[in-house]
């Protein structure tokens, strides 16, 4: 044991006195994280392709002319005019709706309540019923268009509500002329127009399933997740290419002269690429935290999948210095890896859960496991919540170290 | 008592084609001597020393160092060998010291007793003062005293040296040939491969000559030098009439030999300090003049030249 903290702590100590590869393990993702959630939370000049809106229209009312308040909204979503911005499909129920969402369909469900042409044609002014807008949070610009068009819409059926009202009022006091009681109209719906109408819009983001008090994912938690898991790798790569450093060094063989087993170098080699991931993982946290305010979620969760990460991270980065000769051609493959597994695995939309092909893929890597457990944590996810997206990654883990190990040792015997 | 004993050394890399780098090698080493491993480059030299050092699994053969077999008691042997390899196998952002403890706890040593064994390692390679330095900014001869350093921190029975002298000044290999003669002399047992022949001659008690992975010829210098079966060599240039005094030559008491090689004659003798003298007399008796003259007593590189066809240098 002292001989693999010994070796562990050499190689700690040489990866804090490189400058170039701290900054790639702990500034990097940092910075992605922040340029990236600001250019996702502020907009900018990008090119925003239709936003996919799932409508459930619930209503059950009916007009004299036989159409429900709801469907006019579900209408104005759909509208020939918004079809460049807005994309709409129509679900049987809100349930439906969600799970588009959930399932990474849709960016926005717009949830119309049954009482809502109710309320907006009744004849109760106090009447309130809420309209439910629930959003993909790494989703900000689309959710932003389908907010601003169902709020359009409300507020102008509650200024028509309003003016009703108050004609309503003015005729209970006998019957004044057509001309006052426009003008009341026209102050009823420009002065307490949606002030008083009741009519309001719900903003949710997923939850956990069966969890209804599950938290918000911020932009930049979701974005530094994926950022975090992707740089992990690079940083066991880098610690972990002082195996062929060493090699050509001539260091390593010169260890395998003393008596010290196999076994006992490998494990202290992985030592050093484990807690050197755990530890950029630790500081990627605690920076989230007190730079962007991000609320990774319940501890125990958090370490688990930390530890979990750093697993994988340290096996993967073996197996590849396993299958390469030099510490160049460990560099070019490994990236080539990395990045592959990042783009499939979803390391660079965040953490949010997908659906359809994309989603199916995603579980094929460790990273998207890992991505779905960061997610659910941050949702308030415990444990019980994300012991899947432990185990599989373990699995994975435990595949990269054997198959690492019995490649090197093949190399070196 | 043999402390070292190499049986049929065997190794191919990449068989079956590969190449044979050591070819059914044998040889002993005695408890406190220095044997050395001469040969040329590609001889088969630090295959030796890294099959010895466990590091590379023979094809074939065995060796036993100190009791124990280096195909199955790898661990054993490990206990109680040192190796310096060729190259500076040392990490170089590390200082004398850190370097030191650091494979100090590779050998097992830790607490005080490694501190104290560093101290000694220190003063004995004369590194005390730049112990904090960074071995990156070591000269090549602070570098390989350091490498060497560290293969004696756990007072092994045998050292392995692999051409340890390679590239440095003539003041830093002086310092590590006493160095190891005075480990000698405390009684440890080394392994030195080298291709200079001087060091060969200079260091060891017994010498191996290899070539192509076969060990050719064993023994002290003076046993070597016997297998040449030859005495001095001496060549001579005259300003003219080479052939005619080569004739002259032969007749003269004590050679032995004499050949024309291009532009000189070579002569071989057992006592040149006897001839000599006659050779002038002889050119001057013939209106002849010498011009040029060397002698070479029997070494090392005639035994190889003797043996192989080929100059150890080639």
């Amino acid at each position: 044991m002292t001989k693999i903290l010994a070796i562990a702590w050499k190689d700690l100590r040489s990866t804090a006195r490189n400058a170039p590869a701290l900054a790639m393990m702990l500034l990097a993702p940092l910075a992605l994280a922040a340029l990236l959630g600001f250019a996702f939370g502020g907009g900018g000049g990008f090119d925003i392709a239709a936003t996919k809106v799932a409508t459930a229209n619930m209503d059950q009312g009916r007009t004299a002319a036989g159409e429900s308040a709801g469907a006019v909204v579900a209408g104005i979503l759909g509208s020939p005019d918004l079809k460049g911005v807005l994309e709409v499909s129509k679900k049987s129920d809100a349930d439906a709706a969600r799970a588009a969402v959930d399932d990474g369909k849709d960016a926005v469900a717009v949830i119309i309540p049954a009482d809502f042409s109710e309320v907006v044609y009744g004849s109760s002014p106090l009447a309130k019923t809420r309209v439910e807008l629930y959003e993909n949070p790494t989703q900000e610009i689309g959710g932003a268009i389908a907010e601003s068009v169902v709020g359009q819409a409300l507020l102008e059926f509650s200024g028509a509500r309003a003016a009703a009202a108050g004609a309503l009022a003015l005729r209970s006091q006998g019957d004044p002329p057509a001309a006052v009681l426009a003008k009341t109209a026209a102050q009823q719906f420009t002065h307490a127009g949606g002030v008083t109408a009741g009519l309001d819009i719900s903003q949710r983001t997923p939850q956990l399933p069966g969890d209804q008090n599950a938290k918000d994912v911020s932009v930049t938690g979701a974005i530094l997740a994926g950022m975090m898991v992707f740089f992990m790798f690079f940083g066991a790569a880098n610690v972990a290419r002082t195996i062929l450093d060493e090699d050509r060094a001539g260091t390593l063989p010169r260890l395998f002269t003393t008596p010290t087993s196999y076994g006992v170098i490998l494990g202290g080699k992985f030592a050093s690429v484990f807690v050197t991931v755990t530890l950029q993982a630790v500081i990627l946290l605690v920076a989230g935290r007190l730079i962007f305010g991000i609320d990774w979620g319940r501890l125990d969760a958090v370490v688990l999948l930390t530890l979990v990460a750093a697993g994988v991270a340290s096996g993967l980065a073996l197996l590849v210095i396993s299958l390469t000769r030099t510490p160049a051609q460990a560099g070019a493959i490994g990236a080539g890896v990395y990045l592959v597994l990042a783009l499939v695995g979803g390391n660079f939309t965040g953490t949010a859960q997908t659906g359809g092909t994309f989603g199916i893929v995603q579980k094929f890597t460790p990273n998207g496991w890992l991505l779905q457990g960061w997610d659910t944590t941050m949702r308030g996810g415990g444990f019980g919540d994300i012991r899947w997206q432990l185990l599989v990654p373990l699995g994975f883990a435990v595949a990269f170290f054997f198959f690492a190990v019995l490649r090197i040792r093949r190399r070196f015997a | 008592m043999n402390i070292v004993e190499v049986q049929e050394l065997r190794k191919q890399y990449d068989p079956p084609k590969g190449v044979l780098a050591l070819d059914g090698v044998s040889f002993d080493i005695a408890e406190g001597e220095i044997f050395s491993l001469l040969g040329p480059n590609g001889a088969g030299k630090s295959t030796a020393i890294s099959t010895l050092s466990c590091l590379l699994r023979p094809s074939g053969g065995d060796a036993r160092v100190a009791g124990h077999s280096v195909v199955r008691e790898a661990q054993a042997v490990k206990e109680v060998i040192g190796v310096v390899p060729q190259d500076i196998a040392l990490y170089p952002d590390m200082s004398a010291r850190e370097n030191l403890v650091f494979w100090g706890r590779m050998y097992g040593l830790s607490g005080d007793a490694l501190g104290k064994r560093v101290d000694e390692i220190l003063e004995l390679i004369t590194l005390v003062d730049r112990q904090k330095d960074r071995v990156e900014k070591f000269s090549g001869g602070m570098k390989r005293r350091v490498n060497i350093g560290v293969a004696l921190l756990h007072r092994p029975k045998v050292l392995y040296l692999d051409e340890p002298t390679v590239g440095i000044d003539p003041q830093s290999r002086r310092s590590i040939l006493d160095g190891i003669l005075a480990l000698r002399d405390q009684g440890m047992t080394i392994l030195y491969t080298t291709h200079y022949m001087a060091e060969a001659q200079e260091l060891s008690d017994r010498i191996g000559i290899v070539d192509h992975g076969k060990m050719i010829a064993t023994g002290t210098h003076e046993e070597l030098v016997k297998v040449v079966g030859e005495g001095a060599r001496v060549t001579a240039r005259v300003d003219h009439y080479l052939e005619g005094m080569a004739e002259r030559w032969r007749e003269v008491k004590g050679v032995e030999k004499v050949d024309l090689e291009e532009d000189e004659a070579v002569l071989l003798t057992e006592d040149p300090n006897e001839v000599l003298p006659r050779l002038f007399e002889a050119a001057a008796a013939a209106g002849a003049r010498i011009t040029e003259i060397n002698v070479t007593e029997p070494n090392l590189e005639m035994v190889f030249l003797h043996l192989t066809g080929r100059a150890l240098r080639e």
